[in-house]
C-alpha cells in the first residue's frame, strides 16, 4: 500500500485558503489502513473543516482513489457537487489526488483539488493499525530471488547490493541504531538457506534506467516505459 | 608513488589522514593552509597522506583540491572517494581528473551516511557502492569506462578499499573485503581496532588474500575522546581498559600515556600488517615518537 500521514490542519487550511465551498475526498483503501482518510476519517475532516468556518459541500470516499475505474463511478454522479465546490480536498496519496484531479478534467471542471495527506513511501502492513514498514522502492529490478527475500534496496539505508558496510554495531544500522543491518538480517537469512555463496556474486551497478521518471505501464503489454 | 609499488617493495607502508577544513583556502602565496600543517609536520615520516571526502557526510573542502594542495606541498595524496555525493558519471570522471592532475593513489569507500553529517535534508546518492567503484577504478586502469567505452588514455591508478575488523559477524565483512579484491582492490586500510587478540584473528582470517593490509590508528587523546567515539561513532569500541588508562593519569600527561599506549598496540599488532595508517587528529607530532619505539 501506500503509506500516508495527515498534514498539519494549520497546512490543510493554508491551501484552502479563499475556498469556502469544499468538497472532501476520502480513498477506502491505503488511506482507509493507514487511518488517514477512510470514510470516518473524512467524516472527522468535515467536522473539522466546518469548525474552521468552511462549508462541507461533499463527502465520499471511493474504494480505491487512485483507480479510476473505482473513483470516477463515485465521482461522476456527484459532478455537480464537485462543480459548485471552491476546492476539492483529498485526503488520499498522491496517486489519489492527481486520479481526482484528472477526473475533474475529464468532466469539464477547473476546480483547485489540494491534498490533506503525505505520502510517505511503498508500505507494508506489519501489525495492523499500528505499523507498517517501507519494503519496496519499486525499482523495476527485483533482487529479492538473490538476498533472501530482503531487500537491500529499501531496507539498507545506503541501499548497497554489494554488502554491508562497515558501519553497523550491534547488529544496527549506523543510520538508525533502532533498526537492524539490512545485511546481517539478509546474511543470516542466507546462513539458514544454505546460501551464503550466492552473496558472494558480484551484483553490479543497478540499472536505474528502469526506475526513471515518470514510468507508464501498459498492463497488456506487461511493459513499462519512462 | 602508488602505494602498491612500496608495498612491492616489501616496504612497511606508513600513511596519516587529514580532513579538509569547512571552507576556501586559497593562500594566493601565503603560508600554507592549517589543516594540511598537521600533514606537513609529519611529513618526512609518512609514505602518503590521505585526504577524506566530507567526512562525517560534513560538507567541506574536496578531496580533489586538498589532494593537489597535498602535492604541491611535496607529499604523495591519497584521495578518498565515497559514493555517498555523485553518482557514476561524476565519480569516473573524478577519477580520471585525480590520475590527470597527478594523483596515484586512491581509496574507495561508501561513505558515511548524510544522517550522520551537517546536511541532514540532502538527497543521498550512493548509485554505485564500494565495490562497484573499485570494479569501476579497475577497468578505467583498463582503458575503459563502466558502460565499455575505450578511453582515450587509461587511468594508472592504485586502488585501496578499507575495511573493519570489528564488525560482527566478521564473516559477513571478509565476504565484502573478498568481493572488493576480486572487484579492484590493492591495499586496505583498516577502521582502528584496540584488541590485539581481536586484530590478531582478523589478520589470522585475511592472511591468504595477498593484499597488503595497513592497520588503521586512532590516537585516543583522552578519555572524553573515546566516550565519544563509543556513543557517536558505529563501528568502532574503545575498550574500558584503554579509558581507564587514559583516566589514570592527570590531563597533561594524555599525550604521553596515549604515545604509550599507541606503541604498546603497534608493537603488537605490527608484525600482523603490512602498514600502519594513523589518523592522528592534531597529534601528528607523537608519530614520529611511535614509529621509532616500534621499529623492528
Amino acid at each position: 500500500m501506500i503509506g500516508t500521514t495527515k498534514k498539519p490542519m494549520e497546512e490543510i487550511l493554508g491551501a484552502l485558503e479563499g475556498h469556502r465551498k469544499v468538497a472532501v475526498v476520502g480513498c477506502d483503501g491505503c488511506a482507509k489502513v493507514c487511518l488517514t482518510g477512510g470514510t470516518d476519517e473524512v467524516a472527522a475532516m468535515a467536522q473539522d473543516l466546518k469548525a474552521q468556518g468552511k462549508e462541507v459541500i461533499l463527502e465520499v470516499t471511493p474504494e480505491r482513489t487512485c483507480n479510476v475505474a473505482k473513483s470516477d463511478p463515485v465521482l461522476k454522479p456527484v459532478q455537480d457537487k464537485l462543480k459548485e465546490a471552491d476546492a476539492v480536498l483529498v485526503l488520499g496519496c498522491g496517486g489519489a489526488v492527481q486520479i481526482t484531479r484528472h477526473l475533474t478534467e475529464v468532466y469539464g471542471l477547473t476546480v483547485p483539488v489540494k491534498t490533506g495527506l503525505d505520502s510517505v513511501g511503498h508500505m507494508d502492513t506489519l501489525v495492523p493499525g499500528t505499523l507498517a514498514l517501507e519494503q519496496c522502492q519499486e525499482c523495476g529490478q527485483c533482487i529479492l530471488n538473490e538476498t533472501g527475500g530482503i531487500c537491500p534496496v529499501t531496507k539498507c539505508a545506503k541501499g548497497l547490493l554489494e554488502g554491508p558496510c562497515g558501519g553497523a554495531e550491534n547488529g544496527k544500522c549506523e543510520a538508525d541504531t533502532d533498526r537492524d543491518c539490512a545485511w546481517i538480517l539478509i546474511y543470516n537469512r542466507m546462513l539458514a538457506l544454505g546460501e551464503v555463496d550466492k552473496l558472494k556474486r558480484y551484483m553490479g551497478p543497478k540499472d536505474y534506467s528502469k526506475a526513471a521518471k515518470p514510468r507508464t505501464l501498459y498492463i497488456k503489454e506487461g511493459r513499462v516505459s519512462s | 608513488m602508488k602505494l602498491t609499488e612500496l608495498f612491492a617493495q616489501k616496504e612497511f607502508v606508513i600513511t596519516s589522514e587529514v580532513g579538509p577544513v569547512k571552507g576556501c583556502v586559497r593562500s594566493n602565496g601565503g603560508p600554507p593552509p592549517e589543516f594540511l600543517q598537521e600533514a606537513l609536520d609529519i611529513k618526512d615520516y609518512v609514505h602518503a597522506v590521505n585526504i577524506t571526502d566530507n567526512q562525517s557526510a560534513f560538507m567541506r573542502l574536496g578531496p580533489l583540491a586538498g589532494s593537489i594542495l597535498l602535492k604541491q606541498y611535496g607529499m604523495d595524496p591519497i584521495f578518498q572517494m565515497t559514493c555517498r555525493d555523485r553518482n557514476r558519471l561524476a565519480l569516473q570522471s573524478d577519477l580520471l581528473s585525480a590520475c590527470s592532475l597527478g594523483i596515484d593513489n586512491v581509496l574507495c569507500l561508501t561513505g558515511d551516511h548524510m544522517k550522520l553529517g551537517d546536511h541532514k535534508a540532502a538527497k543521498q546518492v550512493f548509485d554505485i557502492d564500494s565495490v562497484q567503484l573499485l570494479h569501476i577504478a579497475r577497468g578505467l586502469n583498463e582503458g575503459h569506462d563502466m558502460v565499455g567505452h575505450s578511453l582515450t588514455k587509461s587511468t594508472d591508478l592504485a586502488l585501496g578499499a578499507a575495511v573493519n575488523p570489528n564488525f560482527d559477524p566478521l564473516d559477513l565483512q571478509l565476504l565484502k573485503m573478498e568481493k572488493k579484491i576480486t572487484a579492484g582492490a590493492q591495499f586496505f586500510q583498516t577502521q582502528p581496532v584496540y584488541d590485539v587478540k581481536l586484530y590478531e584473528d582478523f589478520a589470522r582470517r585475511t592472511a591468504g588474500f595477498g593484499v597488503p593490509i595497513m592497520f588503521g590508528m586512532v590516537i585516543i587523546k583522552s578519555p572524553k575522546m573515546a566516550k565519544f567515539i563509543n556513543a557517536n561513532v558505529t563501528g568502532i569500541t574503545v575498550p574500558e581498559w584503554l579509558i581507564q588508562e587514559m583516566e589514570s593519569v592527570p590531563k597533561e600527561q594524555y599525550k604521553a600515556k596515549a604515545t604509550e599506549i599507541t606503541i604498546r598496540l603497534l608493537k603488537d599488532i605490527a608484525p600482523l600488517c603490512q602498514g600502519i595508517h594513523f589518523m592522528p587528529f592534531g597529534w601528528s607530532d607523537i608519530v614520529p615518537t611511535v614509529l621509532a619505539a616500534i621499529k623492528p
